[in-house]
């Protein structure tokens, strides 16, 4: 396995990780932007203009990009996350002309009038499937009341208001700022042909241009402290935490990955024995969530209502617990074996590589194969993960709730 | 003494390798080596799945799944956690109708420990007294949260009335049933139900064949246990149901007869869904998103059991425009009785064979695959077998599938406000 790069004139950044043995390859367009590089006024843009990237371009209607994806029997799609957006297919090697056409194309979509106002009826409906979530919801008012003031508190999918209102000429400018070749990171894993991707890109993207896209990196201030939302509709106690954790471009990030294994793993974790063990809660896990210049450990949990407060208390004082004492050695070992372990297993097929490579170019501009990051991550000490929970306070949270309860 | 062969199956320049055996006592173990990988994917699968819950006790399969990790042989609930953890096995527990199936993947070097785990988990699991009602109150409380996930409640539910009681049963049970569990009761049906007879280890990656079979022989050879007998059978629900939810969209699913995974045009009925349904381009994505935007998500997929199958398709959309999204997602399942395009037919073997050799790459889909085909066929099938099956598969036989096994006698279970008006059905 080895990395390819290159890099267009205009900023257009290509990197590959080959492995000529595997039997499908998968590629990716990486745009730095997401929901925190939006104004409020234009709430859900960058996620509307993901869904647009597939409604054509001058050469292909909606009708024939689909088809095009589908008949190279292409596993495709896209996401739009707070700082992201990504729209990447997995192939047989010899679809790799193919795909890079399609992906290349639709990077530079038309934005047809009929297309967007038509298209906006399924982010509504899209809106509205995420509203019948309260775990989507929970998660969603965590980011907003962590973050405010910051951009990063805003929401994705953005409201009903905010889309129904948005206008074709904002996302067009959206797209020009955001859209530019400097701001976008083409990625490819698997059984690439390196020279022959390049020689793509360069036929296809090379006349497109540069702009300053930038992105506001104002350090975050959180909040913590607490706020609750009544809903009689929903039938269990939704409960999100939120605290300071590293930013990906920290060196701490591999301890702080292991604290949240630790905390929060489906399995074996503190808050599995402290809560899902007993059935407390149905659901007590933590994230680690590592973001452009800040990150957060974000603890999601669910119960009866009953259970709603003493389930609150009862992981807060796991935290507090962690953040005083530290893991022990033995449950180290056993994180580092699960992660080390699930990034393997994952790595085995091209498309579960794409956006760890991805990512650590985009936010990193390094390339470090999975074995070396393997045996970074074992090299960290309890005392390190320790010092990360203490660090970044642990217990310095912004509480959420959703649910029927109108306090905790 | 050893029955089945391993067959040597050329795909392209890659050559797929099986093993089949199985024990006296009936234990079928399946395995495949794959090249490329340093991982060995586990899939057992037990056949004590919800449909083998009596009358009563529903939901008793998915306590006893999560009561058989908590301890087994030496080991209480956390040392177990702490082995599995360990050896960096990546584990996950599910009931289904007819089994409990527990997969497990980690690096080929640490498979032979956790099969030696595994075998403690089915053959000796503690079944405490003091961790049974917590795993009572688990499966509980999953069952409360099926209020706040509409849309799998909404497929969860069809699949009860579509297919012949108990079947499809969810597996969730009732308040009741699950209240009416007790341990001394589970620990009898887990007694009965967890034997080799209609078990299956299914191991896909980097394997050394002869060890694993030795390590399973040693570990499960003298494994005895009562046969089960197949749950009584009763006519499916059916029907059409409505439950009023105040929810933002309305979620529609329904479902009808196909062929099983044995019958001659199972393929043709594979392929008709993929024209249905396979991707982006398929009729209902295009006729309902793509040119009318009544939907983010509608989708029909196949699912079967041994003996039934059915197509299963949900759409969820906004109040106002359910009743067109009801009528629209039937209006596209009958229409292909009208004709399918060449294209149509190439896109969709194209999609249904890039999907297998993709699904190749991992151990943990081989594994699955290998067990779920012993189930229904009573044997295995590769790369090459099923490529060869689609290629064969003519456009003429995918209509004439449609045409013979037309869309008919639907399930249809709506969640939402109000009702759907299905006349169009009776049309």
């Amino acid at each position: 396995m080895k990395l390819k790069h290159a890099q267009l004139d205009n900023g257009l950044t290509i990197i590959a990780e080959v492995r000529e043995t595997a039997a499908s390859m998968a590629a990716g367009f990486f745009v730095r932007t997401g929901a925190r590089d939006e104004t409020p006024e234009v709430s859900g843009v960058s996620h509307f203009l993901e869904h647009m990237v597939f409604k054509g371009t001058a050469l292909r209607d909606s009708l024939e990009v689909n088809r095009q994806f589908d008949s190279m029997g292409a596993n495709y799609n896209a996401f739009t996350s707070e700082e992201n957006t990504v729209f990447y297919g997995g192939v047989l090697p010899e679809y790799q002309d193919a795909l890079m056409d399609l992906l290349c194309d639709i990077l530079r979509p038309s934005l047809r009038k009929e297309d967007f106002d038509l298209e906006k009826n399924v982010i509504l409906d899209e809106i509205a499937r995420y509203q019948d979530m309260p775990r989507y919801r929970v998660y969603e008012m965590l980011l907003a009341e962590y973050f405010r003031p910051h951009p990063l508190g805003h929401s994705v999918l953005g409201t009903s208001e905010s889309v129904g209102s948005l206008t074709r000429e904002q996302m067009l400018a959206y797209f020009n700022r955001r859209y530019a070749a400097n701001n976008l990171t083409l990625v490819g894993v698997g059984n690439v042909d390196f020279d022959a991707l390049v020689a793509k890109a360069t036929q296809m993207c090379g006349h497109w241009t540069a702009a300053q896209a930038g992105r506001d990196v104002a350090q975050v201030a959180p909040q913590s402290g607490q706020r609750i939302v009544t809903d009689a509709n929903v039938a269990r106690q939704q409960i999100a935490l939120a605290s300071p954790a590293p930013a990906s471009q920290d060196a701490d990030r591999y301890a702080a990955m292991l604290a949240a294994t630790l905390l929060g793993d489906v399995t074996g974790s503190r808050l599995y024995y402290a809560l899902v063990d007993p059935a407390l809660a149905d659901e007590a896990s933590m994230v680690y969530d590592s973001l452009d210049g800040t990150g957060a450990f974000m603890t999601f949990l669910s119960c009866d209502t009953e259970q709603a407060a003493r389930v609150a208390e009862i992981a807060r004082r796991e935290l507090a617990r962690f953040q005083a004492e530290g893991p022990a050695e033995a449950e180290l070992l056993a994180a580092k074996n699960k992660i080390a372990s699930g990034a393997t297993l994952k790595g085995e097929v091209p498309m579960g590589r794409l956006t760890a490579v991805g990512y650590d170019w985009v936010y990193r501009q390094e390339y470090v194969p999975l074995a070396d990051q393997i045996e970074t991550l074992f090299a960290v000490t309890a005392g390190q993960v320790v010092d990360v929970a203490r660090k970044h306070d642990l217990g310095k949270t912004m509480l959420v709730a959703l649910g029927p309860l109108e306090k905790l | 003494m050893a029955q089945g062969a391993g067959g040597l199956i050329k795909v392209s320049e890659r050559s797929e390798r099986f093993f089949d055996e199985q024990l006296p006592n009936g234990l079928r173990l399946l395995g495949q080596q794959m090249e490329q990988v340093s991982s060995a994917a586990m899939t057992l699968i037990v056949p004590a799945g919800a449909a083998h819950d009596p009358a009563g006790l529903e939901g008793a399969a998915s306590i006893i799944c999560e009561w058989s990790l908590r301890g087994a042989g030496q080991r209480d609930t956390r040392q177990l956690n702490d082995a599995l953890d360990g050896l960096g096995c990546q584990h996950g527990e599910s009931v289904r109708s007819d089994h409990i199936i527990y997969s497990a993947a980690q690096l080929s070097r640490n498979l032979g420990a956790v099969i030696e785990l595994y075998a403690d988990i089915l053959r000796r699991p503690r079944l405490a007294d003091e961790a049974f009602g917590p795993c009572r109150d688990l499966i509980e409380q999953d069952l409360e949260s099926l209020q706040d996930e509409p849309a799998h409640k909404c497929n969860l539910m069809l699949r009860e009335r579509f297919y012949p009681r108990p079947l499809g049963a969810s597996g969730y049970g009732t308040p009741e049933s699950l209240a009416a569990a007790t341990p001394e009761v589970l620990r009898e049906l887990f007694r009965r139900r967890f034997g080799p007879a209609g078990t299956i280890l299914a191991v896909a990656g980097d394997i050394d064949w002869p060890a694993v079979r030795d390590r399973v022989e040693q570990l499960f050879g003298d494994w005895q246990a009562e046969a089960t007998a197949a749950p009584a059978i009763e006519p499916p629900i059916g029907g059409i149901e409505h439950v009023a939810k105040e929810s933002a969209q309305v979620h529609i699913g329904l479902a009808y007869p196909t062929v099983t995974i044995n019958h001659e045009q199972y393929y043709a009925a594979r392929l008709a869904g993929m024209v249905l349904s396979g991707g982006a381009a398929a009729r209902l994505h295009t006729e309902l998103r793509e040119k009318r935007a009544l939907v983010y998500h509608v989708s029909a997929s196949y699912h079967s059991l041994k003996g039934h199958a059915g197509v299963f398709a949900y759409a969820g959309t906004r109040p106002e425009l359910a009743q067109q999204t009801f009528d629209m997602t039937v209006g596209e399942i009958r229409r292909l009785a009208d004709g399918i395009e060449p294209d149509e037919v190439t896109r969709a073997k194209t999609q249904l064979k890039s999907a297998l050799v993709m699904q190749g790459e991992s151990t943990g889909a081989r594994a699955n695959a290998l067990a779920s085909d012993f189930y229904h066929l009573g044997r295995v099938r590769g790369l090459r077998e099923l490529s060869d099956a689609i290629d064969a598969t003519q456009a003429g036989d995918i209509l004439d599938h449609v045409r013979r096994h037309p869309a008919k006698d639907f399930t249809v279970l709506v969640i939402g406000p109000k009702p759907v008006d299905t006349g169009i059905l009776d049309q």
